[in-house]
Parts: C-alpha cells; structure tokens; sequence
C-alpha cells in the first residue's frame, strides 16, 4: 500500500468518472435528438433543392410519377440503394432545363454546371471532365454496426405471397422512408426515426427474426 | 482537491461545455452522400434472362437463344444445343428484334375502309372483327384458300386441317418455289422429306446453282458444316469445292473453283461427268452400273461424251477456269477427281432448277451421287427421318407456279370467295402474267390477311387481322433439311407485345374459329400451347432422346429450356438400292433450256435471293437492309450486275439507270454495277427490293417505275413440277440516262499501298520474287 500522502484522493477519481459519464451522457443526448445522423430532425439544406414531389409525385398531383428504383437503380439488386449519377439526371436534364429566369432554372442549372452549349439550336454538349458530382447531405443514416441491405426487405415486401407482401416497390420504400413523393424535401418522418425500435416493431410485426446477429455484425 | 459539492457541480459544467464546443469527430464526407458523375456500367436495374426459341427470318427456322430483360428482348443469338445451326447464327436471326419493336407493325385489327388496293383502313375493335371473320367463314368458307409461308410441325398441322375441315386447301407460298428440287428428291431418293448433307465429312463437293452459303436450304447448318470441310478438327486434308453456276455467287467466292456455265445446262455437265466415271470405271465398289443404265453401261450415256457436251455448256476454254486444256479434257479431270476424292458429294439446286428443264438438271445433279457411292454414306447424302410424333408434318407443302395459277383460276371463276393470307406475298412474288394482283383485287373475293405487317398482299385484304411476331407466340419446327435424326424444335413467347400492338396469335385464331363453326374435330384444342403440351407429353412417352426427365412437367420445362427435343439415334431411313434405270431414264428426259423473254436480248437474266432480304420477307427490317451483299457491297437499294467489259462497250458508269427489258412493256429500272466476275452474256438481279407496300424502310426508295426483278418473269414453267421457271429469261439493256450514286462499302475510301512513296521508309519481309527479307 502506497503511504497515505502518495494516494490519489478518492474525490478526485470520482470527479473524473463523473465529467467523462457526463461528457458520454450529452454526446448520446446530442446524438440522439439532434438532426441526423441518429437523429429525428428537420431536413438538412441540400446543395440542390431536389424535389421529390415534380420527380416522383403522382402524375394527378402534377408529378412525373417516376418510379423510386428507376433513379435509386440499385435498391432492388443490392445493400445501398444508392443515389443516381449526375449522367442519369442528364437524361432528361439535357433538354428540361426549366423556364428561363426562374429559381427552377437556376437549380437546375447547378446540375449542367460544366456542361458546354454548342451554337445555338444544337442539343447542349457535356464536358464530363468538368462536370461536378453532387454531395447530397445524408438525410438516412444506420450506424456502421448495423447490416442493412435494401434488396432483402425490398423482396420481402414484394415477392411475398399474401397481398401484405405483394406490394409495389413504392410503398415499400414508404414503410421506412415516409411518403418520400409527397415531400418537398426529405426528411425523417414520426415513428420511421430508423431507431432500432423501428426495426424491432417491424421484424416482430411480420414475424421476421430479432437475434441480435440478423442485424449486428 | 475535496470532491465538494462545489466542485463537482464545477467539473460537469466544464465537461458538458467541452462536450458541446469540441465537434463530434465524424470523418469528412460522413454525412453526405455524392452523385458520381458518370453512371457506372454495372449499375443496371434488371436482371437479363436467356429464353431458347425458334428464329422464323427465314423458312431455316434456326433455334436461337433471346436475352431478356425487364420484359424486352436485347438480343438473339444461335443457341448452342439446337442441331441446325449448333450455336450460329445468320444475320437475319439478329434482325428480329427490329420486328418485334418496328414502328411500322399493324397495331391492332382493321377493315378496310376504301376501295380495294387503296390502302385505306379503320381500326376496328377485336369482337367486331372476329365476328366478320366468322360470318365469312360460315358463308363463304366451302372451297376457302389458306396461303401461308413454308409450314412443317404442329402450326402446319393445324392450318392443312382447318383448310380441309371448310372443304378449302393450303398452300405454302415461297417465292422460289423447292418444288423442282422436292420433285427431284422423290424420284432421284425416294424421299418426300428433303435430304441433308454431309459436308462436314466430304471430301470433294461439286454443287450446281445452289447458293448454300447464303440462302439456299439450311445456310448456317451448310456453312458450319462448310467450315469442318474446309479445316475441321481431325481432318487429315481440305475438302475441295467446285461450284457451278452462272453468276458469281458467295458460294462460288468460296469455292475452290468457280465454272461459269451457260444457265440451264447443268443437268448436261453432271450427266456428262457420269458417262467419264462409267466409261473409266471410276466408281466406288459395289456401285451397280448395270442397274443404273438398263445395263448398257457407257452406252446409254452416249450423248454426254465430254467432247458433246462441252461446246454447249459454254464453259469458257482457255479463259481462267481452263488453264492449258480443252473444256472436254476439263471434264474428264473434273469427273476422274470427283470419283477419286471420295467420299464425294454433288448437290444442285437455285438457278440450276429453275429452267425449262430444271427437273431433268437436278435429277442427273443427284444421280452421280449414287455413282461415287455417297447415298446414305457418311460424307454424302442423308435422308432425314419423318416426324418423331404421327401426323406432324415433317416437310413443307409448297405450292408450285401451276398451284398458284389454279388459285388465280378458281377466285377469277368464283369457286373460291376467301382467301386467309399469312406471312405470304403472293401479289408481290408472283410473276404479273398470273394474274395474282387482279384476282386479289376482284369483289366478290373477301381477303383475309394476318400479317404483322403492310406488305403487298395485305394491302389488298379485306381485314387484317395481325398475328403476333413469333418472339411473343408459340410454335414449332421440323427442320428441313434437317441434320439426320428426329429433331423437333420448339418456338415459345419471350416477350409480350409492346402495349401499343394488340396482336393475336394466328394459331389460336383459327382454333377458335374452327370450334365457333363447329369444325374443330381434329383441331380439339383451345389454343396451339395446349397442342404443344400434348406433343410434350407424347415425346416423354417415348422415354428417348435428348431429354432425361422424371415427370411430363419437368420434361416439358426441359424442353422449353433446351428449345426443342431430338434424338441422335432416331436417324432416317436406310437407303435402298437406286432406281432401276436411273441414269438412263433420266438421259432419256434430257432437254436442252429453253428460254423466254426478249429473242434479241443479248443478256441471260439471273434473278438471285438476296443475301438477307431473301425475296423480300425481310425488306422491312433496316438492320438487313443495311447488310450489305457480300460480294457487291451494296446496301438499300437493288441493281443489275453486268461484266465490266460489257459495261464500257454499252457506255455505261456505275450507278447509270438502265432499262431491263425481258419482253415489250415488261421491263424494270435498275442502276448498274459493273463485276469483272460476271459472265458477259449474263446479268444478275437481287430479289427483295422493290415493294409497293410496306413502308418507309421495303418500299417507296424504288424508281418511279417497277424494281422488282419478278416482274421481269412470266408463267413459265418447270417441266413436270410445274414450279416457276425463273432463270430463263433473256433480257435487253437500254440506258436511260439517268444515274444514281450507288450506296456500297466497297471502294469508298481509297486504299493505297504503304511504301509506295519515297518517304515511307519501310521494307517488306518478303520480296516480289518470293525471297525474303531486304527489298523495298
């Protein structure tokens, strides 16, 4: 036993461990209300105003009713469901540029930056090398030590054989993600915080397996 | 330090505002998610999947393998197990998917809406139009005309029934009729299903007209087997090839050597090289010769002495193909290496049936091969073997020129008042003297046509009814010629119609008419899958063949999967001896051509199938309008191809328009193509292009006037099987001063040796001489 002079105070051992729990205690707090990665919040400002709601929405709601795998090319192949290339928003970008003057126009002016005009009446022409990908703010995000893959819940819920699983890919995509077509913007919606209790509540619900290692690696 | 109250309270405020004001440590990029610039190759949504089908392109019907994805078919290609073509496939199997996806296929049912040949038509609704096709079937069906294109297996079937169940008859249409050659087949083999070829294991091969590296017969099954004849595995010496035909066709490019005969007497060489083998005793063991002469021997061929026959046949002497010999001479060599190379192997058809004496000159073609002991040997002739299952047909019925001339006969006398047309153009395949146009266009005459698209018979029908393309219908084939041994090949949709078109199946059509008016008692079945099935379950019965199934479910899986069933061991008929007399009979009927058309005209006219147009199935498709001739280069368009010299001494350049005339007032325009290869007395036209109807891509790029080679022909006859005479006519070419650029590969950009300037400091490896190395 060390002489008494020598010994760390008790006190000051307790202190520690009390400043790192609390230090612990409002970095989980923060993490976990604040917007995302963990939490449920507002949407984060985007380097394109992308809406939804022109792309997907409903033809009725004046939408292009475009389907969700068609620019999310993946989601049914593979874990990612992976955001669509600057080339696929040029499909259609290339000659939908929007009314000259107008906020949509500049926006969408941000997607052809690099793109070289030819002379006029000439279909516009792409310059690859100076065209720019587009960091989107991740508005859905699992921890690193959660295995989730977008193809297995997307056949569960549309190769089934009851009609609850024979839905079309949109709703499924719905389940988690909110009516997506219907938003301006993305964000998280109440209840689909992607929490583990929202997996939990949906696994029990449609008797999938809740072993820890279906999900945690 | 005391662990005060004070103090604690101090430590976890600076903590929680360390906590705030220090980032949370996320990587850089974490949050965010980037757009890559390019999409990536492999981020394609889909799966592909591979259906095995039959091609129908060509009356061929090679099996063939469609990628599938996401409900469209991308691509087909030759399907690996189907015997016929064993994973080849020719350029018109490629060009189906432009049918199924062509923006010119009739949409849905219509009825005509102008008078006949206007082309004006109203869509009608499909109840609408059945119930037209039934009250014409229930009023005017006794003694109807089924024309449809080649048909053999279960689709044949079902059409030879419905004709005979409305007292009515079928015929297949093909433009070049194999009626000679089936004639010739019957009497020379016995055989009422086409014979194969062994080429693959031949030695020596003379083939009289026919083009079987292009379009005549099987062309990939003859071209595969071509390419074993020529270096196959195991082979211990390259086959040799001689061709004879007037025009300087793909076959004759490929040939080791190409005699340009005067048109029509091919029957005289092969007759002519049977006396040499019979006089020479040059053939094969156990040949019985006195059995094929009526036991005269050399004698009954006394007419064909090489020294006889060669002055006719117009073989040039001295020119290129005779170097330093006499064209009898000539003759002798041909027919003492024909005999000597064997297994050896003469086949005949095309040009060299279509004359006067077209029968005459396929039978004498066919009967040397008896001689070298070929018949039923491998490296010779096969018989192939009926259909696997009773009552499928296992050869096409094919109308000949006197068939069509009867139909004409009977619609012009009222004995038939309905006619169903499908995949056939008759109006555009028939010479004009036939009257086909003027009898189609008569009002008491109520035309049916299911074609998917306009072509010249269609466009004078009184309902069109369209089927679908055979990518999204079932079906099934016989091949014929088929490889040897029972093979059944089987047709299924890979896709559906575009939701544009509303086609039905032409098959299921007439089932269901056959049943509404009460005649489906041999065609019991609702639709041709449930027909399929059956045969399915039939072919598991016989517990033989390429498929080891456990249950009639999982064979007819299999089947589908493999794109047919066949039986290696189910070969076909043994040969029996040769006819008695065979030689001697068939000298006996030998006549010399004769020919029709202008008597002054300077040029025999050589009409020929084109490369993949065929005789103009295909003229839709661009992607075979585009391919160009294999030996001219030329794309889109038609043209007369005249020997160069021929060409200067009339004062013409390439791609001057010139009147082809055959008689007064028949004639056709046509830009001219010089080739040095061309005989100067004959000049060749490709079928295939000069539509009336049928759209942008078959029709309409003609001159003002006719550019179908068809028209140029008359009703002339094959003796005995009363097929179309084709290659008989002798025709006058006139300048008209007009000239077109010629759309052709060939020539278009310069080629220039390199070296040949001083500033090219090159060598060649070999000289001139032959010596190697140094000289510049």
């Amino acid at each position: 036993m060390l002489p008494k002079g020598k010994m760390v105070p008790l006190a000051l051992v307790g202190l520690g461990t009390a400043a790192i729990m609390v230090f612990v205690l409002v970095v989980v707090a923060m993490s976990w209300f604040s917007n995302p990665p963990f939490g449920l919040g507002n949407a984060p400002p985007q380097p394109i105003a992308f809406p939804h709601t022109v792309h997907a929405g409903a033809p009725e709601q004046g939408g292009l009713g475009i389907q969700c795998e068609f620019c999310h090319r993946n989601v049914t192949k593979g874990a990612a469901a992976t955001v669509p290339a600057v080339e696929q928003c040029l499909f259609c970008h290339k000659t939908a540029t929007g009314s000259p003057g107008t906020a949509q126009a500049a926006e969408i002016a941000k997607i052809r930056e690099g793109i070289t005009d030819g002379p006029p009446g000439s279909p516009p022409a792409v310059d690859w090398d100076k065209t720019n990908p587009i960091n989107w703010e991740r508005v859905h995000r699992l921890p690193d030590h959660v295995r989730f893959v977008h193809e297995a819940h997307v056949r569960f819920f549309t190769a089934g054989t009851t009609p609850e699983t024979q839905l079309p890919v949109a709703q499924v995509c719905s389940k988690c993600h909110g009516d997506v077509a219907s938003m301006t913007e993305v964000q998280p919606q109440a209840r689909q915080s992607l929490k583990m209790g929202t997996c939990l509540d949906c696994h029990r619900q449609n008797s999938v397996p809740t072993d820890c290692t279906v999900c945690h690696q | 330090m005391n662990l005060t109250r004070r103090n604690f309270l101090t430590w976890a405020g600076i903590s929680a505002v360390g906590a705030v004001s220090c980032k949370i440590p996320f990587p850089e990029g974490e949050l965010q998610i980037q757009s890559p610039v390019r999409l990536p190759e492999d981020l394609v949504k889909g799966q592909d999947n591979w259906y095995a089908t039959l091609c129908r392109q060509c009356p061929a019907a090679e099996g063939v393998l469609v990628r599938v994805m996401e409900g469209r078919a991308k691509k087909v290609q030759g399907n690996p197990n189907y015997p016929v073509n064993l994973g080849k496939q020719s350029a018109r199997c490629d060009a189906g998917l432009q049918a199924l996806y062509h923006p010119h296929r009739l949409a849905g049912p219509m009825s005509r809406s102008g008078p006949k040949g206007a082309g004006q038509y109203q869509p009608v609704a499909w109840d609408q139009a059945l119930n037209t096709l039934g009250s014409q079937l229930s009023d005017r069906g006794q003694g109807l005309v089924l024309i449809t294109e080649p048909l053999r297996a279960h689709l044949g079937l079902i059409v030879s029934r419905f004709a005979t169940a409305f007292g009515g008859r079928h015929l297949g249409f093909q433009t070049l009729d194999d009626t000679t050659y089936r004639g010739a087949a019957k009497s020379v083999f016995g055989q009422d299903v086409l014979p194969g070829f062994d080429i693959a294991h031949a030695n020596y091969l003379i083939s009289f007209g026919a083009d079987f590296l292009s379009t005549w017969g099987s062309p990939t099954h003859f071209s595969r087997a071509y390419g074993e004849f020529r270096h196959g595995a195991g082979r211990t010496r390259r086959g040799t090839h001689v061709h004879v035909e007037p025009r300087f066709s793909m076959t004759a490019a490929n040939a080791d050597r190409w005699l340009p005969i005067a048109p029509g007497w091919e029957g005289h060489l092969a007759l002519s090289l049977a006396y040499v083998i019979i006089a020479e005793g040059l053939q094969a063991p156990g040949v019985d010769v006195a059995g094929l002469t009526g036991g005269r021997g050399a004698a009954s061929l006394e007419a064909f002495r090489p020294e006889t026959v060669a002055p006719r046949i117009g073989l040039p002497e001295g020119l290129l193909v005779l170097p330093g010999k006499d064209a009898a001479e000539f003759i002798r060599q041909l027919a003492r290496d024909f005999a000597a190379n064997r297994p050896s192997l003469a086949i005949g058809g095309d040009s060299a049936g279509a004359h006067s004496n077209g029968q005459f000159n396929l039978e004498a073609i066919y009967a040397l091969n008896y001689l070298v002991g070929s018949v039923g040997a491998p490296g010779g002739v096969v018989f192939n073997p009926a259909s696997p299952l009773p009552d499928l047909p296992a050869a096409a019925k094919v109308g000949s020129l006197a068939d069509w001339a009867g139909v004409a006969e009977d619609i012009r006398g009222g004995r038939s008042k309905l006619l169903l047309v499908h995949q056939a153009d008759p109006v555009h395949g028939l010479p004009p003297s036939v009257g086909f146009r003027e009898a189609l266009g008569r009002e008491d005459l109520f035309t049916v046509s299911f074609s998917s698209f306009m072509d010249e018979t269609t466009a004078l029908a009184d309902l069109i009814l369209p089927d679908r393309v055979y990518l999204e219908d079932w079906g099934s084939d016989i091949p014929e010629p088929g490889p040897g041994y029972y093979t059944l090949g089987f047709q299924q949709p890979v896709v559906n119609p575009l939701s544009d078109y509303d086609p039905r199946s032409f098959a299921d059509l007439l089932l269901a008419a056959a049943q509404e008016q009460g005649k489906s008692a041999n065609l019991p079945w609702p639709r041709l899958r449930d027909f399929l099935r059956e045969s399915s379950d039939a072919l598991f019965a016989l517990n033989r063949g390429s498929i080891q199934a456990a249950s009639a479910d999982e064979f007819w899986t299999t089947l589908l999967r493999q794109g047919g069933w066949w039986d290696e061991k189910g070969t076909g008929p043994r040969p029996g001896a040769a006819p008695r007399d065979l030689l001697a009979g068939i000298a006996a009927r030998a006549a010399a051509p004769s020919y029709f058309g202008a008597a002054d005209g300077e040029f025999f006219l050589l009409p020929f199938a084109h490369n993949t147009l065929l005789d103009g199935q295909n003229a839709h498709l661009p992607w075979l309008q585009g391919a160009p001739d294999p030996i001219t280069t030329i794309t889109w368009q038609t043209w007369v191809e005249v020997n160069d010299h021929k060409v200067k001494e009339l004062g013409l350049r390439e791609g001057d328009v010139v009147r082809v005339e055959s008689a007064a007032g028949v004639s056709i325009l046509a830009p001219v193509y010089p080739n040095p290869a061309l005989p100067p007395n004959v000049v060749g036209i490709p079928l295939g292009q000069g539509r009336r109807s049928g759209g942008e891509y078959a029709a309409g790029r003609a001159a003002p006037e006719s550019a179908n080679v068809l028209d140029l022909l008359e009703d002339r006859r094959v003796a005995v099987s009363g097929a179309l005479a084709w290659a008989g006519a002798r025709v006058r070419l006139t300048p008209t001063g007009q000239s077109i650029r010629i759309s052709k590969f060939e020539g278009t950009s310069p080629a220039r040796e390199i070296g040949l300037s001083p500033s090219e400091d090159i060598f060649k490896t070999v000289s001139s001489n032959g010596a190697a190395g140094g000289a510049r």
